[in-house]
């Protein structure tokens, strides 16, 4: 009996729980639930709570989460305005903004297929609206010549058209451009002409300290010529000077010529005889002649 | 034995190895994981079907050899069939030796294709969650519902054989066959997961079955180390050690206790079944699930929230508040659920390069090194152009762009928790996504020697304010904390940021060249400077010289005047020899003491030319 009781209590709290299964369920607050009655959606729930519905396959429930969704589209080259060519990517958030137009869309409601489908056109709007602007309107040293807001409005304006004229359930919450940037070739290019305006600056600076120490040199070189001749010129001063002191004893010498002369004579003598001077004397010459009336036994050398 | 027995066997190996097949090729075909999982344990049955019928065929030949040796000992007499060795029982050692040999190394073999077939599975599995291809998939679902009655059948079958004539070496095969029923069931049943919009449930499913194979890995390995201590009693029936409990369980789930008993009276080698306790659990079994399931239930109630963290309590699926830190009471699950976020830690992302282990790990920083998978962005570029855009293909290049490489740690904190939960489905990827645009649209407007030089702590600021401003205004419930500017270099390829430190290093060397000028400028105004001195003072003491040897030399021929007045001839004599003597010191002489003026005397006074001169080859120059 006690067994048969305990089974019976079991089995009724099996019962309540599959019960509870079937028949109820819960909307999450992020979430938006379409309930379909034999398929047909019927009802939308987008209130959070507990909710009753009839069991599968009566009724059926599609959950769907209508917080705000992102996603980034590729990085894809296009053409711009003045010739250029750029890639861009843009960031989208999108919301399930009518569950019950949403989900017959998609094959079962699927938000991955949603989000395939939103691409493709957010794809085609970017490349159209950006392909009419020019890349300094992309990149610009001057802030104020970027277009940027303009562009993400456009590309958004051309996607909400999109969607609203065939009510896709969905809204396009906000759109931003995440990232641009050049092909590889292009890139590559930029790349040598950064290399090449350093390049410049390397040689400019090379060519500037060359050029300055040539003209600290040469101007060091003429302020040593300038010394130099101011020296000699003060030199040639101070000689002449010298002489003009040395030429007031002249006078002196004017009170015997004839011996002032000779010991001039005598001076320069002196100053012209070398050690590789070779002198040929006779036996007269004096004090050679001392030498006259030897014996005569041949020449002395 | 009986040969219907053997016939079961026969089938069961048959089942299973046409459905092991077909299995396998179900799976190739749709792509399931499940199904990989599914092929792996039913290749598995077709190994145990196949050596428990071998078994079978030993047991029976070795009952044969017996019943015709008890033949012939009747016929003939004992006395020439009381030989006891081995070879006199050929059927009955072949048996011996299979059981003693072949059946553990069977059983290692099995134990190392389900270690490794689960491990190989889970792996796979995480390498391509989403397998299964949409084509095959409703085939492939009803195939493995088809392979599941299949086996269900012939296993049920052989399980109620193997219990009805209590044959052991029937059971290991039945429990496998129809273990592999319920597994190609969970295998259908993942598919049908993915067929109703739930994409991981075929993956689940896999990993289910991995852990499967895993538990049959874990009591193959139990079950070799416990025969070693297992007590050997005569007599007593040995089990197949490829006999595996858990696919036994499986099979019949209702014979657990059945199971547990038979395992701990085989092992212990006494009837643990039968005591008291293992009694009382087996009568009170439902009262003791329906006590653990309201512990369970009970344990959802109260919730702890660590410190550092939020929690939101939703009500059935409504907001119902934000809880702190500390203990909490809610109603038990599904009634009540809660959701913790770290609200309080600094959480960070990066943006312009991707972290690796090895670039943080490094203690030194080079433009020239890539240090990170690092991207680039376009930057404004004022430097004046000098090349036209006519005359060149690459129009892009001639634009006033520049690209820079950047790595920007953004750093924040959850500071509405409801904002960051509510708002948006993917709140950090979507607050990365609004920092790198941020990023971009800055740098976009920038100049790249502003920004490389004196705009760097300005750009971190403006950054952050930018990103805040972005992430308020989408409602994100985050503040951003810190944005740096660590590391905003040229661009490493192609040697950019090389060329941009060589232009440093042209800036040092043209100042190494002005310095070097002006050491030499120094050096040669002061070489210059003494020049002059020595001239001025070589001239200075000339003067001097010449005006005291011209004072000297005038008293001193004042004074000779009166010696030469007293004797004019010898005086002017002996002031000749003296100087002659002395001027012609070392002069070289020649004295010619003359006797006849008639001869002519010739002196070769040509200093001798060096010989090496003589040889010197001279020719007209043109």
């Amino acid at each position: 009996m006690k067994k048969n009781a305990l089974t019976i209590i079991i089995a009724a709290v099996l019962l309540v729980i599959f019960a509870l299964l079937l028949f109820t369920f819960q909307v999450r607050q992020s979430e938006v639930v379409v309930v379909s009655t034999f398929l047909k959606p019927t009802d939308t729930i987008t209130n959070a709570g507990l909710y009753v519905k009839w069991p599968w396959p009566v009724q059926s429930i599609n959950r769907f989460d209508q917080r705000v969704q992102t996603f980034e589209d590729k990085f894809s080259e296009t053409y711009l305005a003045d010739q250029s060519i750029l890639l861009a990517s843009v960031y989208v958030g999108w919301r399930i903004s009518d569950a019950k137009a949403f989900f017959p869309k998609f094959p079962g409601g699927s938000v991955l297929e949603a989000q395939r489908k939103l691409e493709n056109m957010l794809r085609s709007a970017k490349l159209a609206v950006v392909g009419k602007h020019n890349l300094s309107e992309f990149v610009n040293s001057d802030p104020t010549q970027l277009k940027f807001n303009e562009i993400e409005q456009e590309i958004k304006s051309s996607v909400d058209a999109e969607l609203a004229k065939n009510n896709y359930g969905i809204s396009l919450e906000f759109l931003g451009i995440k990232r641009i940037g050049l092909p590889e070739s292009v890139t590559q290019s930029v790349f040598d002409r950064m290399k090449a305006e350093r390049t410049k600056y390397i040689t400019e600076a090379q060519s500037d300290g060359e050029a300055q120490a040539a003209k600290i040199k040469s101007a060091a070189d003429r302020q040593a010529a300038d010394l130099v001749a101011d020296a000699t010129a003060d030199a040639t001063r101070i000689q002449g000077a010298g002489e003009a002191e040395a030429a007031k004893m002249l006078g002196v010498f004017q009170q015997n010529p004839q011996l002032a002369v000779f010991e001039l004579q005598l001076d320069a003598l002196k100053n012209s005889m070398n050690q590789k001077s070779t002198l040929i004397f006779d036996e007269r010459w004096s004090p050679f002649s001392l030498f006259q009336n030897m014996p005569a036994n041949g020449a002395i050398k | 034995m009986d040969r219907s027995i053997q016939k079961n066997g026969v089938v069961n190996f048959t089942v299973a190895l046409v459905i092991f097949l077909a299995g396998f090729a179900v799976t190739v075909f749709a792509g399931s994981l499940a199904g990989q999982a599914a092929a792996v344990f039913l290749g598995l049955s077709v190994l145990v079907t196949f050596v428990s019928w071998f078994q079978m065929r030993l047991e029976e030949n070795e009952r044969l050899e017996k019943l015709e040796l008890d033949e012939l000992a009747r016929s003939r007499g004992a006395s020439l069939f009381e030989a006891k060795d081995a070879g006199s029982f050929p059927a009955r050692n072949a048996r011996e030796q299979f059981e003693k040999y072949f059946v553990p190394g069977f059983a290692v073999l099995l134990l190392l294709l389900e270690a490794g077939g689960a491990c190989l599975l889970w792996y796979w599995s995480g390498k391509n969650p989403a397998a299964l291809k949409d084509a095959g998939a409703t085939k492939a679902l009803s195939l493995f519902a088809i392979f599941a009655l299949l086996l269900f059948l012939f296993g049920r079958f052989s399980v109620t054989m193997a219990r009805l004539e209590n044959h052991r070496l029937l059971r290991p095969g039945a429990s496998f066959l129809l273990a592999g029923a319920y597994v190609c069931a969970f295998t259908a049943l993942g598919i049908a997961g993915v067929e109703a919009k739930y994409p991981d449930a075929d993956l689940w499913a896999a990993r289910a079955l991995c852990v499967l194979l895993g538990l049959l890995a874990v009591e193959n390995l139990l079950t070799l180390l416990l025969e070693i201590y297992r007590p050997r009693v005569k007599g007593k029936v040995v089990r197949p050690l490829y006999e595996s409990r858990v696919a036994g369980l499986l099979a019949q789930p209702e014979s657990l206790f059945t199971t547990a008993a038979q395992t701990l009276d085989y092992q212990f080698g006494f009837k643990v079944s039968e005591t008291w306790f293992f009694q009382a659990c087996k009568q009170n079994l439902p009262v003791l699930l329906l006590a653990q399931l309201a512990v369970l239930l009970l344990s959802t109630t109260v919730f702890f929230v660590d410190a550092g963290e939020q929690a939101v309590l939703e009500h059935f699926g409504k907001n119902a508040g934000v809880y702190g830190p500390g203990a909490h009471v809610k109603l038990p699950w599904p009634a009540d659920q809660i959701y913790r976020f770290r609200t309080e830690q600094i959480q960070s992302f990066a943006v312009g390069y991707t972290p690796d282990a090895q670039s943080e790990a490094a203690s030194l920083v080079l433009w020239t090194v890539p240090h990170a998978k690092e991207e680039n962005f376009l930057v404004g570029n004022r430097a004046p152009s000098t090349v036209g855009e006519a005359g060149t293909n690459d129009a892009a290049s001639t634009k006033p762009v520049g690209l820079i490489t950047v790595s920007i740690p953004v750093q924040f904190q959850i500071t509405n928790i409801i904002d960051w939960v509510y708002n948006n489905t993917a709140p950090d990827e979507f607050l990365t996504s609004l920092a790198t645009r941020e990023v971009v649209r800055y740098f976009a407007g920038s100049d790249l020697n502003d920004v490389l030089s004196h705009g760097r702590l300005e750009a971190a600021t403006a950054l952050r304010d930018r990103i805040q401003a972005a992430a308020n205004d989408r409602r994100l419930g985050a503040k951003i904390v810190f944005v740096g500017l660590q590391d905003i270099h040229p661009p490493t390829g192609s040697d950019v940021a090389k060329t941009y430190e060589n232009v440093v290093g042209a800036g040092e060397t043209r100042l190494a060249k002005i310095l070097e000028a002006e050491a030499a400028a120094i050096r040669t105004n002061k070489l210059a400077d003494a020049q002059a001195f020595t001239v001025t003072n070589v001239a200075d003491a000339n003067r001097v010289r010449v005006v005291t040897a011209a004072y000297a030399r005038a008293a001193l021929f004042t004074n000779q005047i009166p010696a030469y007045a007293a004797a004019p001839s010898v005086y002017r004599q002996r002031l000749y020899l003296q100087n002659f003597a002395a001027a012609t010191k070392n002069a070289r002489k020649y004295i010619l003491l003359v006797t006849n003026t008639q001869d002519v005397i010739i002196y070769d006074l040509e200093d001798k030319i060096r010989t090496d001169l003589e040889n010197l080859n001279l020719t007209n120059s043109p």
